[in-house]
């Protein structure tokens, strides 16, 4: 059935992107345990729209919750506010009540709203109404009652679902304070609500509010549109307006306006007003223009200058520091500096700074603020702007040298989207590296290439298995891309990967290390050439950042030449095909993805620590292992290696619970049995079989026996990582 | 296996200047210590052998061998020979792995242990 347009801007159908947060709202509305719902929306991103088609969607389900959909305006007085949301929440809660949905934007006054409540609510209404003519006297309590109003109106089993639209609410501004007002009262009703708004603001707002809210709400992230999104969005757009359009048209618009909805919406109905096609990347670009210089782009960044520079001259000056800050090489400068520049008293600076990072045209720390120049609308914008009002050009010159700018950096714009397309997803493989062994060859093409290269994937997959040569990965902390840390990684930042790690999970300044990864681009083997310029480059970001102990590891389609084999083993660099690549990701992502919960063939058993325990779960081990047939002496063994782990686990843990967790799993031709305790871990651990214990047993020297048996009846024996004490993990093979 | 069974002291029985002793079904710290105290007691009586028949032993663990290293050091510091006997192939298999096999004899049952305590 389609869905009738109440309060959203837009039909159902064209609403792309957010069909998860979507749902996510208007199950908000029939949840047994109703909570808040927090939107931290990027700038331009939709969150606003996002709660109008809820309250549409809600509207026509008919459940129990009687949404509520109120819009934050600027500038307005607190009694006003407080009016409005009085008059919003009765209007549409009566609409809801009587199934008419054209009452909820209909003109009505106080009395028609009575006139038109349905009689079982009719008391309810006029007394709120008489109540609300009445409670003039003190503005904190009228606005306590108009703010009431979703408590108040939740009687007979109907509960009110405020959707609350703070995404203009202005920073610093009085509707900030009367949105405080309104979140305390609305979490004291218990009930569902959702609230939207700049994710640089909103999280203030509700602790100035009340702390208790962000306990009692779940946080929906409300970013810009994927590409994906994005393309879709623009494609339904230009069909329902009839503007002709091609894909690769299609795709600057979405990378150039960032994926922001409010953009493309608006670009889009220009181009139908214009009744311009979009065919072509100069057609594109003349509206794209047309919007920076008098439509749409610049009414939107002016309503935001306008609000927080007071003067023009102000203006002006705003307008010179942001560009040129943006303009300079490292775009970053202390806020010192632009204070003596910007020229305000303090108070009034702060707010400004505040403002702009709220809306996310700067990012301000306490002491550097840098322009933001993510976004091609803000910066092109503030370049027209920089060049009309501060250096005083003349229009037909700063729109045909943006045109030419926007023409020219199209290709560019496009390049790096195919780039990003086609990159690896470093930065979403490196955060799952977590101790996981992996085949060293993987990580040296040289290698690689001698013993696999020509062979089948089943082969190699095969070679793999018996490699005895193995590289346990360090467990990354944090993985960004380049760019977030130094201006001059490359031209596409998710090519380039930044990844704090700690070898084996140690959490120790000598077990620190940083992996510094990064895709080339060469068609062929990569040359020496090609691999020292990527490798000198690398170390420069090492030094430059502090980081002490660092590991290169580059990847290139075809792998590299003998000469870069050869330097990059000097320079004990690792270096990987794309190939070796999708090896390694297939590996960890196998290793990571194993089952944490227990499935029909794992056992779990919790047994305190001494009076002989492990001897109850030596019994029950060898009920476990008989069920796959395992030989009875290599029942012994399993037997005899876990009495020994719990020995370990008892001796050397401290533990605080004194308890021994244990986990047998049993697969087609193995038993894997895991033993954890909590507490000290000992010194100097040993990792897989072939790394050798610390301890060297004799006969005569009784240390060390219980770690030498072990590893000696079982099959694999692996101490992994966990936070809190040790886990061992021992693997018997069927034979 | 039971924790009354660990109550019990250790058996033991001597054929001449033999000390035969009784090793229970788990061989841990506690029946490993009382194993030791016995043979210590036996070798200061004047034994000039021991034997600890394992037929009773399902278990091992890694302290309860350490410690027939201090009784291995007590024989020795005697000049008394120590056999063990009756010792299931897992154990002994064990046995072998800590190095205790090179200080001990085996015998497959306490009949083939006097006989060799009657070689010396």
């Amino acid at each position: 059935m389609r869905q009738t347009q109440i309060l959203a801007l837009t039909p159902r159908e064209d609403f792309v992107g957010r069909d998860a947060e979507l749902r996510a709202l208007t199950q908000q509305a029939v949840a047994a345990t109703a909570r808040g719902i927090i939107l931290m929306s990027a700038p331009g991103a939709g969150a606003g729209e996002l709660l109008r088609q809820t309250y549409d969607q809600l509207f026509q389900q008919r459940g129990f919750a009687i949404p509520v959909y109120f819009p934050w305006k600027a500038n307005e007085s607190a009694s006003e506010t407080g009016r409005r949301f009085f008059k919003t929440a009765l209007q549409q809660y009566i609409a809801y009540r009587r199934v008419d949905s054209l009452l909820c934007t209909a003109p009505l006054t106080l009395n028609d709203l009575s006139d038109l409540a349905l009689p079982s609510d009719y008391e309810l209404v006029t007394t709120l109404i008489d109540r609300f003519e009445r409670e003039q006297t003190s503005e904190n309590e009228f606005l306590e009652f108009c703010f009431s109003m979703p408590h108040r109106l939740s009687v007979n089993g109907r509960v009110v679902y405020p959707l609350l639209d703070c995404m203009a609410t202005q920073p610093f501004g009085p509707g900030a304070t009367i949105a405080g007002s309104l979140l305390r009262l609305i979490r004291r009703t218990r009930g569902p609500f959702a609230i939207a708004g700049l994710r640089r603001q909103v999280a203030q707002l509700l602790h100035d509010a009340d702390r208790t809210i962000s306990d009692a709400s779940g946080t929906v992230n409300i970013d810009r549109l994927d590409d994906e999104a994005a393309s879709r969005l623009i494609d339904t757009l230009a069909r329902r307006r009839n503007i002709k359009i091609d894909e690769a048209s299609r795709d600057l618009i979405a990378q150039q306006l960032g994926g922001s909805p409010l953009f493309i919406s608006t670009f889009l109905r220009t181009a139908h007003d214009k009744q311009t096609s979009l065919v072509s990347f100069l057609n594109c670009q003349r509206l794209y223009v047309d919007d920076l210089m008098g439509g749409s782009i610049k009414r939107h960044f002016d309503s935001i200058i306008n609000g927080l520079a007071d003067s023009s001259q102000t203006k002006r000056t705003l307008l010179r520091v942001l560009y040129e800050s943006a303009a300079s090489e490292t775009r970053k400068s202390s806020l010192g500096a632009w204070k003596k520049r910007i020229g305000l008293a303090s108070h009034e600076f702060e707010q400004l700074i505040e403002a702009l990072h709220v809306y996310e045209m700067v990012n301000s720390t306490a002491a550097f603020i840098e322009v933001n120049t993510d976004s091609y609308p803000w910066i092109d914008y503030l370049r027209t702007q920089y060049e009309l009002e501060v250096s005083g050009g003349p229009r037909a010159r700063v729109v045909g040298a943006m045109l030419a700018e926007t023409l020219k950096r199209a290709p560019q714009t496009m390049a790096q989207k195919y780039r990003r397309e086609s990159a690896l997803g470093l930065a979403d493989l490196l955060p799952q590296f977590n101790c996981q062994d992996i085949p060293a060859v993987l990580f040296h093409y040289d290698r690689f290439a001698a013993r696999y290269k020509g062979e089948t994937p089943d082969a190699i997959e095969s070679g793999l298995e018996t490699e005895s040569e193995l590289l346990r990965l360090p467990q990354v902390i944090q993985a960004v891309c380049c760019g977030a840390i130094t201006n001059t990684a490359g031209s596409v930042s998710e090519r380039c990967v930044v990844a704090h790690a700690f070898e084996n999970a140690e959490y120790e300044t000598e077990s620190e290390v940083v992996w510094l990864v990064t895709e080339i681009d060469s068609k062929l083997e990569a040359s020496r050439e090609l691999i020292e310029a990527s490798c000198d480059r690398l170390t420069s970001l090492a030094r430059e950042n502090g980081f002490e102990r660092f590991r290169i590891w580059l990847i290139t389609r075809e792998g590299f030449s003998k000469d870069a084999s050869d330097f990059l083993n000097e320079r004990k660099a690792f270096g990987s095909s794309r190939q070796q690549f999708e090896l390694i990701a297939k590996l960890v992502s196998t290793e990571t993805l194993e089952p944490s919960t227990i499935d029909a063939d794992e056992y779990e058993m919790i047994i305190p620590m001494g009076e002989d325990s492990e001897l109850v779960a030596a019994r029950a081990v060898e009920q476990i292992a008989r069920r796959i047939n395992f030989q009875p002496e290599a029942i012994n063994q399993i037997k005899t290696a876990l009495v020994e782990a719990c020995i370990n686990a008892t001796e050397h843990s401290l533990s605080p619970d004194r308890r021994i967790y244990q986990r047998f799993r049993l697969e087609d031709d193995k038993l894997v049995v895991t033993v954890a305790s909590r507490g000290v871990v000992p010194t100097q651990l040993p990792g897989r079989n072939g790394q050798e214990a610390s301890i060297e047993p004799n006969a005569k020297s009784r240390r060390g026996w219980g770690l030498k048996l072990i590893k000696t009846l079982m099959d694999e024996v692996e101490f992994v990582h966990v936070d809190d004490g040790t886990q061992l993990r021992m693997t018997k093979y069927l034979r | 296996m039971t924790d009354a069974g660990r109550e019990i002291a250790v058996q033991s029985r001597s054929v001449g200047d033999v000390a035969i002793i009784y090793a229970s079904d788990y061989l841990n710290k506690l029946s490993g210590e009382r194993i030791e105290r016995e043979c210590r007691r036996q070798l200061e009586s004047g034994c000039r052998t021991l034997i600890i028949n394992f037929r009773d032993t399902e278990l091992v663990n890694s302290i309860g061998v350490s410690i027939l290293v201090g009784v291995i050091d007590a024989a020795e510091q005697s000049t008394a020979r120590l056999i063990f006997s009756d010792v299931n192939n897992h154990t002994a298999n064990l046995f072998e792995m800590l190095g205790l096999t090179r200080h001990v004899s085996l015998a497959t049952n306490e009949d083939e242990a006097l006989s060799l305590a009657a070689q010396i």
